[in-house]
């Protein structure tokens, strides 16, 4: 970057920003400061410079901000900043309060009305030169670029930048939990202030400016996509398959497209003029949708006869059940039922009869009337409800409750201190009457004539958050309740897990994976007071992990994606999921039949080199690879993450030879736990080799083995003494190895 | 699947005139491909100035040590410093249980005579020699560490303990809080007669002492900053160690390492910890916190660092940058081995005596003796930079006065500063030759102390116990050789030093040779003389 570019950025971030507070002051510890720069090129200001003389960082405390990125980034905690967080107040937009609440049906949550309002919170952003932000976003939509775009009040340009990464901007800035993504881990959250209103922004353009259909491409491919589902991660799949035109057919169990985010969230959260846009447009644009056409698991194979790749995202959405004695009576529910029993009531215009008739609410019992308190027992609360479970769906099930006028009170185990569910949200919830119970459990389901009648509850007490609650059965009260609805959360359906094993996958986070996050200084704060305080860090690497899963199909020609593949998550972890699966399944159908030639190739060789001997044995198999081969890449192990793996058409793998001469001979232990921490690698080519200083013993085939329960193909393999690493000799063998895994090579891959 | 390449660091946004030629970011080669990358804009790093700042301190590329096969293979080993520390760990734990239970004849107690008759002596050589060496295999630090990582040798995560940063307040004096934590130790020392040695117990205590207060700082800190800012002996090892031949991890391309992205050396990854000593071998420029753990070298995702020698007094007379802690800790610890040279001859005696009197207190050292002594020793040293920087500054000097201690830049530091570290040699020489006369007369006392541990050895009769590797005078001969050979590198050094740093400052070039060849040699002198005085007085 020229300087006059610098200029002309910092003249851009500083156009609408308004200082705030005393004047940050920058100390740079002269005496630890190693000058490596981190800061230097992350301060989103400018505020930090080299004094080449000295070799150390100096701080320019005029232009600071006090978002302390640079303390953050700073590998031996050698600057800190003293002083306020020049930062103006965001724009807090006051949610409706609802006056009547009975069907109404409104949305309560606010957007900017005007541009004025939106440059205003735009202008908080800092562009930072490695943001969090996009980071803490599942999609990694480019925040900086969109919110730059907003305050050159160019909407179309914000919303094609959110476009690349994202086909949903309307319902996720609606009901993304910002705080644990986005904006618990933009800069001025992560320095312990207000960020930036990230979502709103993004609301405010998709508010303002239509969003565009798919752009379906002229060129059409002979590629037939079943997609199972139609949720989230494949309303993602779908609309990116279309663009790269591909056909696409859609089956969908219920009566109409768009799962959990149609039936799963009220309307007063996400209107269903907008949570049904993306299916309206997908249609429009050619999308084949077949609902009541639920898929079983045995029906796969015959659909991957019928179509070219078959994606599964047929989502998490089996409620899980209590254990609790009595589950069994009338009047236990789930929260799926209850919703969806409430929204046709509901768009119906409301019809309390109807909606008690259809849960199977009769007059409370005798044993419920002598209990009922006196507000209750108005004709508007004649009913209580009991919500199992404190999170987010339980929220929307009890303030459903609430626009029936039912009494709810939702109860959870856990301490409040580690609720899952979103503050604002409990917030909401308790502002319209919900009374929300902690350290709380169901006991027992009390029945009369096998109607539910009442429940009996019990405190628990819990210490930490990943321990789990203790019951104190000694400590029990009871309550009236004519309805107990399950909202403890979904799980995948079983028939399907016991297919496809082992899903749902466990998301692990590895060192490869995770440097540059260390280094954008993310993983070093937690998000603010005014973000709760989320680890956001550590929640995007894990998700970053699952993305990267994605792009590898399940087995041949069968993808899984969102919460089929990871269990429970979220609406734009599967949207960026549908996404990124639609992108490698279409690589891998672009791939051509490349029998006689290697253009397009794309080679992995990585190694772990202990003296340097594997390294040069990895070079010289690179040198033997044809020059055609453009994409040919050598890197040790700590260098590759798993988005090169990913991308590698060919791998080739080698390791040190570790252990004494005879005894505990193996591959690197490095190397282990290194292909270990891998992904799944269906059908990835591998070739394998080490260097040994006596006997490799059976090395290769320890390797061998765990890449093939990792469902790779093992096409070569080569142990190469490493006295004889050097000679002409090794040369040759290396030089036959390399010609002998490219003539096993898979032939199809992508032609450039 | 698109990836849009990290646009950071992209050759068209790079500023060609300040990138090195030949060494154009190379795409692939740091590409920890980051699928976020769509919105990250790094700036590029700076490159202006390094060839100034780093060329007369890089190491010649040829004297690599880390190119053999087995030194990589030993490097690379996460046991390699665990090993270096596990047999001094067993001898210090043998000095605390054998000196607090063990005899009480100094002489034959194991601890004591392994600490003070062999093991200073050892230490002396290893920093003069290697450097950091002791650093690399300390069992008190190591202990610390061990119990902080909660590991002898595996790569955690979670540390054990508080992790503080130490507070910029503190952290700004640098060297000076070593010295001072040395001047008080060495204080308790001679108040105890722990080193003479006195009663083994008292090493005993002391060695607990200091472990316990290296755990303290282990629990509360992050990394090694107990022994880069609290270690008594970190003072003396990075002062005189910087004549060590042994330059410690450094970079082998620095370009590799301004284009890293992720700085694993400093942060560290799966491989290692990030440096426990805050050094970052991109910029190292001496050996002076260069612990010789070779976490760098582990973690280094590129290979680009490796392990360096040097020649001798490299790190004295090399590195650009001049630091004023480094400066007045050589005069303070210059200060303390001449007071610990006067204190031995009967006029110090006298006057001691006189004062503890006078103050009620009870017996030698009198703190203010001792440090007025010292601090009179190295305000004399102080006052000689600021008559040359007096008489010596060329007119058109002049200096803007910022920075914080460590580097601001003055017309008494222009001269002080480079003063010092030409003395660095035969302050270390002195240290070094005030060790010898235990070690010549008593480090055979250690084989009848290790027979006296198994109930062997003859005890206080045998003849090896009263053996003297060579007798008092030929000691001295040995002293004033040893002072005149740390002369002679320091005339070497302050030569060096004043062509490149002084002459530049000085009106006349003649005038700041003599100038500076003379504080040598008067110092030379001065610690011969106290030498011989020494002997007469014993």
């Amino acid at each position: 970057m020229t300087i006059a570019s610098e200029e002309t950025r910092l003249e851009a971030v500083f156009s609408g920003f308004q200082r705030q507070g005393t004047q940050p002051v920058i100390t740079v510890v002269a005496d630890r400061c190693a000058g490596c720069q981190e800061c230097v090129i992350r301060c989103p200001v400018g505020a930090l410079s080299m004094d080449t003389g000295r070799w150390i960082a100096q701080g320019h405390s005029d232009l600071c901000v006090g978002c302390r990125q640079c303390v953050r980034t700073c590998p031996f905690s050698a600057i800190y900043i003293e002083g306020d967080l020049q930062l103006g107040e965001r724009s807090l937009l006051e949610d409706r309060e609802p006056e009547e609440l009975l069907y109404n049906v409104d949305e309560l949550r606010q957007g900017f009305q005007n541009f004025e309002e939106a440059y205003a919170e735009a202008s908080r952003c800092l562009t930072c030169p490695d943001p969090t932000c996009v980071r803490g976003c599942p999609t990694h939509n480019d925040i900086p670029g969109f919110i730059a775009a907003i305050r050159e009040n160019d909407l179309g340009k914000a919303a094609s930048i959110l476009g690349k990464t994202s086909c949903m901007p309307d319902i996720c800035s609606r009901v993304c939990n910002q705080a644990s993504q986005c904006e618990g881990a933009c800069s001025w959250s992560l320095a312990q202030g207000v960020p930036v209103a990230i979502g709103k922004l993004e609301r405010y353009i998709t508010d303002n400016f239509k969003l565009d259909m798919p752009k379906v491409s002229e060129e059409k491919k002979n590629l037939k996509v079943a997609i199972v589902g139609s949720g989230p991660g494949a309303i993602a799949a779908a609309w990116e398959l279309t663009q790269q035109g591909a056909s696409v057919d859609v089956f969908e169990k219920d009566d109409r497209p768009g799962g959990l985010i149609v039936w799963g969230i009220p309307d007063f959260t996400l209107p269903a003029e907008i949570a049904t846009r993306p299916w309206r447009q997908l249609e429009a644009a050619g999308v084949n949708l077949f609902c009541n056409h639920k898929i079983e698991p045995s029906e796969i194979d015959s659909l991957l006869g019928k179509y070219d790749h078959v994606i599964l995202a047929y989502g998490a959405s089996l409620p899980i059940k209590t254990s609790a004695p009595g589950s069994d009576h009338r009047g236990v529910t789930d929260a799926t039922t209850f919703l969806q029993t409430a929204q046709t009531n509901l768009a119906a215009g409301g019809n309390k009869k109807e909606f008690f008739a259809a849960l199977g609410l009769s007059r409370p019992s005798l044993n419920g009337e002598e209990a009922l308190s006196e507000s209750m027992a108005s004709e508007e609360n004649s009913y209580h409800i009991l919500v199992l479970g404190a999170g987010n769906t339980a929220m929307d099930v009890a303030r459903t409750a609430r626009r029936f006028g039912l009494g709810a009170t939702c109860i959870d185990w856990v301490d409040e201190k580690f609720a899952i569910a979103r503050p604002d949200e409990v917030a909401e919830a308790r502002n319209e009457g919900v009374e929300i119970l902690f350290s709380t459990t169901l006991h027992e389901i009390l029945a009369d004539n096998g109607k539910v009648s009442g429940a009996e509850l019990a405190q628990t007490q819990q210490e930490r958050a990943d321990k789990l609650p203790k019951v104190l059965t000694n400590r029990l009260s009871k309550m009236p309740v004519d309805l107990v609805v399950m909202a403890m959360g979904y799980r995948i359906d079983p028939g399907f897990a016991s297919v496809f094993p082992p899903l749902p996958r466990n998301r692990t986070v590895s060192w490869q994976d995770s440097m540059r996050w260390a280094a954008s200084g993310i993983l070093a704060a937690k998000a603010s007071p005014f973000a709760y305080g989320a680890d956001v860090g550590q929640l995007s690497l894990r998700r970053e992990d699952a993305l990267l899963q994605v792009g590898t199909p399940y087995r041949d020609r069968l993808w899984v994606i969102g919460d089929a593949l990871i269990g429970p998550a979220t609406v734009v972890e599967a949207m960026a999921h549908g996404k990124q699966c639609a992108r490698s399944l279409v690589r891998s159908f672009d791939a051509e039949d490349n029998k006689d030639s290697f253009d397009g190739m794309k080679v992995l060789v990585c190694y772990d080199s202990l003296g340097g001997t594997t390294k040069h044995v990895a070079e010289t198999i690179a040198g033997f690879l044809p020059e055609s081969i453009a994409g040919a890449t050598v890197k040790s192990i700590n260098d590759v993450n798993k988005f090169d793996v990913m991308e590698a058409d060919l791998m080739v793998c080698g390791t040190w030879i570790e252990g004494m001469i005879l005894a505990k001979v193996g591959p690197s232990k490095h190397m282990m736990r290194w292909i270990a921490g891998l992904s799944d690698l269906y059908d990835k080519r591998v070739s394998l080799f080490c260097t040994y200083g006596f006997n490799p013993k059976n090395s290769l085939e320890k390797m061998e083995a765990i890449f093939l329960q990792k469902g790779a193909k093992v096409v070569g393999k080569l142990a190469v003494k490493a006295s004889d690493a050097k000679t002409k000799e090794t040369e040759k063998t290396v030089a036959s190895f390399t010609a002998e895994m490219l003539s096993k090579r898979k032939v199809k891959f992508l032609k450039r | 699947m698109t990836i849009e390449l990290d646009r950071d660091f992209l050759p068209e946004e790079d500023d060609d005139e300040n990138r090195r030629p030949g060494t154009a970011s190379a795409p692939g080669r740091h590409s920890a491909n980051d699928p976020v990358s769509v919105a990250v804009k790094l700036r590029p790093p700076v490159r202006i100035g390094i060839e100034e700042r780093f060329h007369n301190s890089d190491p010649d590329k040829k004297l690599e040590v880390s190119k053999t096969k087995l030194a990589r293979r030993l490097l690379a080993n996460r046991k390699l410093q665990f090993l270096l520390i596990l047999p001094n760990q067993i001898v210090f734990w043998t000095v605390i249980f054998v000196g607090l239970f063990g005899t009480t004849v100094p002489g034959l107690n194991f601890g004591a005579a392994i600490t003070w008759y062999v093991w200073f002596c050892l230490v002396f050589v290893m920093m003069v020699v290697v450097g950091r060496a002791w650093c690399s295999m300390c069992p008190f630090g190591g202990f610390g560490e061990w119990i902080q990582r909660r590991t002898f040798w595996k790569r955690t995560q979670k540390a054990l303990g508080l992790g503080k940063k130490l507070p910029e307040p503190v952290a700004r004096y640098g060297f000076l809080i070593p010295v001072l934590s040395f001047l008080i130790l060495t204080w308790i020392e001679e108040f105890f007669n722990i080193a003479g040695p006195g009663n083994p117990a008292d090493t005993a205590w002391m060695v607990v002492g200091i472990v316990s207060f290296a755990l303290l700082f282990f629990l509360v800190f992050e990394r090694r900053t107990f022994c880069r800012y609290f270690c008594p002996l970190t003072s003396l090892i990075g002062t005189v160690g910087s004549m060590g031949s042994v330059a410690g991890f450094r970079t082998k391309d620095r370009d590799v390492c301004l284009q890293c992205k992720t700085k694993d050396c400093m942060r560290g990854n799966s491989k290692g910890f990030g440096c426990p000593w805050y050094t970052w071998p991109g910029s190292a420029d001496s050996n002076l916190y260069c612990g010789l753990c070779s976490e760098c070298y582990k973690t280094c995702p590129e290979g680009n660092v490796g392990l360096f020698v040097q020649k001798p007094l490299t790190s004295v007379v090399n590195p650009s940058r001049r630091r004023a802690d480094i400066a007045w800790a050589i005069a303070l610890l210059w200060g303390l081995v001449l007071y610990q040279q006067i204190n031995a001859t009967n006029v110090y005696t006298s006057v001691d005596n006189w004062l503890n009197k006078e103050m009620s207190f009870v017996h030698y050292p009198n703190p203010v003796a001792y440090t007025g002594l010292i601090v009179a020793l190295a305000a004399v040293m102080a006052g000689v930079g600021l008559l040359f920087s007096k008489v010596l500054a060329r007119k058109d000097l002049n200096y803007v006065q910022a920075g914080d201690f460590v580097d601001k830049k003055s017309k008494f530091r222009a001269f002080f500063l480079p003063a010092m570290y030409g003395l660095i040699p035969v302050v270390g020489a002195d240290y070094f030759a005030r060790q010898l006369p235990k070690f010549f007369k008593h480090s055979a006392r250690l084989v009848p102390a290790v027979g006296h541990l198994f109930g062997t050895g003859g005890g206080t009769a045998s003849s090896v116990y009263a053996f003297h590797i060579i007798n008092n005078s030929w000691i001295v001969v040995v002293q004033v050789a040893i002072i005149g050979l740390g002369t002679l590198g320091s005339l070497w050094a302050m030569w060096r030093i004043t062509k490149r740093d002084l002459i530049p400052v000085s009106k006349n070039a003649i005038a700041v040779r003599m100038a500076t060849t003379s504080l040598v040699l008067v110092c030379g002198l001065a610690a011969s003389v106290l030498y011989v005085a020494m002997h007469a007085a014993s």
